[in-house]
């Protein structure tokens, strides 16, 4: 169940919020790859391109989330 | 001629293609925020439990504490006895008057038979008077007899039992200690009543339904507990409305862009509860309620 608070040595905080974290980390090095790789070519607008990796990253994550504590 | 048709078919590509990824990722944020503002869960849910507040039904010092604080009672256990001298004392008077009314009857008996037996000697009316003081002489014996009753029911009260099983907690009570009747002295959690409440914006409730299943988290605890909704509370407090002094309405100003969801709380009963899960009444719990159908076992 996704919604649990993680227990951070007593801190709460919401699921959502550290896969949020852990989508933008795994985002910043995707877009290094896609960098390195001349990706970028292909891409129109780059920071909404950008913004969409990270949704579909949150997504994924989240869903690999759920899939694990299913 | 080629060349600039590449340019345009190349831009277009790639227009089309960040389109796609953008398209993709509203959907996933979309089926995001909806699970997020409207699947059925709550972060602010709560154990809860009865409380019976006891209180002695007879004034007196507490002569005895039978229990202890955080001790586990049964229905029917005794929880702490007032001093029972002074009720023992007033059955005893109740007692001895009720002996003096059954006397008086039995006076009044034989006097009307005695009357009876004289037949014509005597008048009409100190027969008459006769029956009166039997019927008098009795209804006085039936109220020494209540009393004797309210005597015993008052002894017998002097002793408090637990009404509920449940947990004694925050006991504060000691020998010596004077309690008056009607007055609570001690809380009895009633354990059979341990239930988890929801709080649920207004805006979920549509996909909660009496029998949905539930998972529970307690805060910082890992086990998983299931339970059930059981009912929807029928009402809450209208805030909008108040009654002014003139018994006319009074109704809060519109705040027209931002609007608050209000609360509802959905009782959720608790199935299965592993032994090592210690409830203790007002633990902050995280639910969700599972949509029933998609529930395989």
């Amino acid at each position: 169940m996704a919604m649990a608070e993680l227990d951070i040595h007593g801190v709460f905080v919401p699921t959502f919020m550290a896969l949020m974290l852990v989508a933008y980390v795994a985002s910043r090095g995707l877009r290094l790859v896609l960098e390195r790789s001349g990706f970028y070519r292909l891409v129109w607008h780059r920071a909404l391109f950008d913004l969409a990796l990270y949704v579909v990253l949150l997504g994924a994550f989240f869903y690999l989330f759920e899939q694990i504590n299913a | 001629m080629n060349n600039p048709m590449k340019t345009v078919f190349a831009k277009t590509g790639r227009v089309l293609m960040t389109l796609a990824v953008v398209a993709v990722a509203f959907q996933i944020g979309h089926g995001l925020w909806d699970y997020y503002t409207v699947a059925p869960w709550t972060r602010d849910a709560h154990v809860r439990a009865d409380v019976v507040a006891i209180a002695a039904d007879v004034s007196g010092p507490v002569s005895e504490v039978l229990v202890r604080d955080n001790a586990s009672v049964k229905q029917g256990d005794v929880l702490f006895r007032i001093d029972a001298r002074r009720f023992q004392l007033a059955e005893r008077q109740a007692d001895a008057a009720m002996a003096g009314a059954s006397a008086a009857l039995n006076e009044a008996k034989r006097e009307l038979s005695r009357y009876r037996r004289l037949g014509k000697a005597i008048s009409r009316q100190a027969v008459d008077q006769a029956r009166t003081e039997l019927e008098k002489a009795n209804a006085a014996y039936l109220k020494a007899q209540a009393d004797r009753d309210l005597a015993r029911l008052n002894l017998e009260r002097a002793q408090v039992v637990a009404p509920v099983n449940g947990t004694v907690t925050n006991l504060n009570l000691q020998p010596g200690d004077y309690v008056s009747a009607s007055q609570p002295v001690l809380a009895l959690l009633d354990t059979d009543t341990l239930r988890v409440e929801g709080y649920f914006e207004e805006t979920k409730l549509g996909k909660i339904h009496v029998g949905d299943p539930v998972d529970i988290h307690l805060m910082g605890q890992g086990t998983l507990l299931h339970g059930r909704v059981e009912s929807v509370t029928a009402a809450i407090e209208d805030r909008e409305r108040s009654t002014g002094s003139g018994l006319l309405a009074n109704i809060n100003p519109t705040f027209t862009w931002v609007r608050l969801a209000q609360r509802v709380p959905v009782r959720i009963a608790l199935e299965d509860v592993p032994e090592d899960v210690r409830l203790v009444a007002g633990l902050t719990a995280t639910v969700s309620v599972r949509p029933d159908h998609a529930e395989k076992g």
